[in-house]
């Protein structure tokens, strides 16, 4: 149970970091990428890349949300993601 | 008009006056009455428009009025979900197989409240069976994290989670190992914390969670199952809860390769039973990298996972003489690789909705069991896509190694088939 206890320590720790670098608003990489780069990065990693005529802006009001959840995207990886699609339909 | 006419009167009038010299003064009399007229009339123009914009403000308001009763409201909510089916010919003959339909209802409460359900009915024997394949609801607490409870695809691997969807999977069947019956985590009931985050440059994500846990197969009613462990199944049967978590981190700036681990540990024994404090670590290391090649005019996706699953050690039951027990070293591990290109950049309208795509899975459990399995399944595909979510998949499957007595199917996304080398030809669609 050795293993265990250390492949639970590596977890604790990675989560720590993360949730410590969460709350700090550092600026990354994202903001200088416009929505149009991050929809074509982001949305084939899973399935084939939805064009933004699929939906409404208010349907890609929630199925952006529901991505952000599903894929794990930041705030602003999801907002300027949504913003291109409801520009672009 | 109205200028001919009072011209011929004026020019009438002064021909009848006869006087040369009147003549002009008369015109210019004339003509400034004429001038007085048009304006006049010009005047009734005006206020005919002033009219017509009167009626059009009132158009515009209206229209507005009508337009605001469909503005969406703060709560919107989106009916989507998908369906497949197919047929499948083997050894064994030729048959419509599989045929699922999954609604999936996704409501936005507020800009920080998600709830997503999605059910699954499927087709068994003439009956429909229906599952609630997730139902939770998640908070958007921060840019970053987002708290998540209900029941849940574990966030364990990316098979279950992200690929296993018939119109996002590549194939009509699941990879070995994968599935209802297989040896990954499936949907559980629990509380999660999860999200995105950058690290300096770094890409990672997160999640973090608690749920029910699987389930421990003492034996007792099932023989040939003792030792497995169940998932999806409620209420819990002890009050050990499964904790787990999985990292995800992008090397490549650009997001095009994610590699993830996962593990979770818990305790699967019934409460109160002889196997109680059986507990089971399940760990997972996963990649996907998505890539387009630009000189091969396609797009490139890699996915792939391993799994390993370790169970204490227990004793269950002989299968002929209960009395007498027995225990073997309860460790099993499964993984897949699936390769898939798509021609997506051709200028072929036809070439470019093709994909070719091969998936090599492995699935190894344990020895002393009696649900031993040492298999293996390779798929070959061809897969015409008619849009994003719509597709035809064409595909060859081969099986070898050791299948079992537990030669349960997995189901999950794919289809409830025979075993062994077979063909299909299914669809799947998602709307
Ligand atoms: C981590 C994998 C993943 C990524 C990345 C991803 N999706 Fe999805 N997406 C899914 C899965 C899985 C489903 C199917 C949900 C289900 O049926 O349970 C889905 C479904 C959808 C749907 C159907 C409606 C719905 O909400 O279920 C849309 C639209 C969609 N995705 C758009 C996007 C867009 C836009 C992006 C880019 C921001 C994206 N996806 C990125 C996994 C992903």
């Amino acid at each position: 149970m050795k293993k265990l206890q250390i492949i639970a320590l590596i977890f604790s720790i990675l989560f720590a970091i993360i949730i410590v670098q969460s709350c700090k608003s550092t600026s990354n990489i994202t903001e200088s990428k416009f929505g149009a780069q991050l929809w074509g990065e982001n949305c084939i990693r899973c399935h084939n890349t939805p064009s933004p005529e699929t939906f409404s802006d208010t349907e890609w009001d929630v199925a952006v949300m529901h991505m952000r959840v599903r894929a794990n995207l930041t705030e602003s990886e999801a907002v300027k993601i949504a913003d291109f699609l409801k520009t672009a339909n | 008009m109205a200028f001919g006419q009072l011209y011929k009167i004026t020019k009438e009038i002064s021909n009848q006056v006869n006087i040369h010299k009147m003549k002009n003064l008369i015109i210019l009399i004339l003509s400034f009455f004429l001038i007085l007229l048009m304006n006049q009339n010009v005047k009734a123009q005006d206020i005919q428009s002033t009219d017509e914009i009167q009626k059009l403000k009132q158009e515009i308001e209206l229209l507005s009025k009508q337009n605001n009763s469909y503005k969406p409201g703060k709560s919107q909510f989106l009916l989507r979900g998908y369906a497949h089916s197919g047929l499948q010919t083997n050894n064994n003959g030729f048959s419509f197989v599989g045929g699922s339909f999954n609604p999936l209802l996704i409501y936005k409460q507020s800009d920080r409240l998600l709830f997503e359900t999605e059910l699954e009915m499927e087709l068994v024997g003439s009956a429909v069976e229906l599952g609630i394949e997730y139902a939770n609801i998640s908070y958007l607490l921060s840019k970053n994290i987002t708290i998540r409870a209900g029941k849940m695809l574990v966030p364990f691997g990316i098979f279950v989670p992200n690929l296993h969807p018939a119109w996002i999977n590549k194939f009509p069947t699941a990879p070995l190992g994968a599935g209802h019956e297989g040896i990954l985590p499936t949907n559980d009931i629990g509380v999660e914390i999860r999200g995105g985050s950058y690290l300096g440059n770094l890409k990672v994500n997160y999640s973090f969670f608690a749920v029910n846990g699987g389930q421990l197969n003492d034996g007792m009613e099932e023989p040939e199952e003792a030792g497995i462990i169940h998932h999806g199944i409620f209420p819990d049967n002890n009050n050990g809860k499964t904790i787990g978590s999985r990292i995800g981190i992008f090397p490549f700036s650009n997001s095009s390769m994610e590699l993830g681990f996962s593990a979770m540990y818990g305790k699967t024994g019934a409460r109160e039973s002889d196997v109680e404090d059986i507990k089971a670590l399940h760990y997972a290391f996963d990649i996907s990298y998505v890539k387009t090649l630009s000189s091969m005019s396609s797009v490139l996706d890699l996915k792939a996972q391993y799994t390993g699953v370790n169970v204490s050690d227990a004793n269950y039951p002989e299968h002929d003489d209960p009395d007498e027990l027995y225990t073997f070293d309860n460790k099993s591990k499964t993984w897949f690789a699936q390769l898939s290109l798509r021609p997506a950049l051709v200028e072929n309208p036809i070439v470019r909705n093709l994909e070719f795509a091969i998936r090599y899975s492995d699935l190894l459990t344990p020895e002393g069991a009696e649900w031993h399995v040492n298999q293996s399944q390779t798929d070959v595909g061809i897969n015409y896509w008619f849009d994003w979510r719509t597709v035809v998949k064409f595909s060859y499957r081969i099986r070898s190694g050791f299948e079992g007595g537990h030669s349960e199917e997995p189901s999950h996304g794919g289809v409830e088939e025979d075993g062994g080398n077979s063909f299909f030809i299914h669809w799947a669609i998602g709307f």
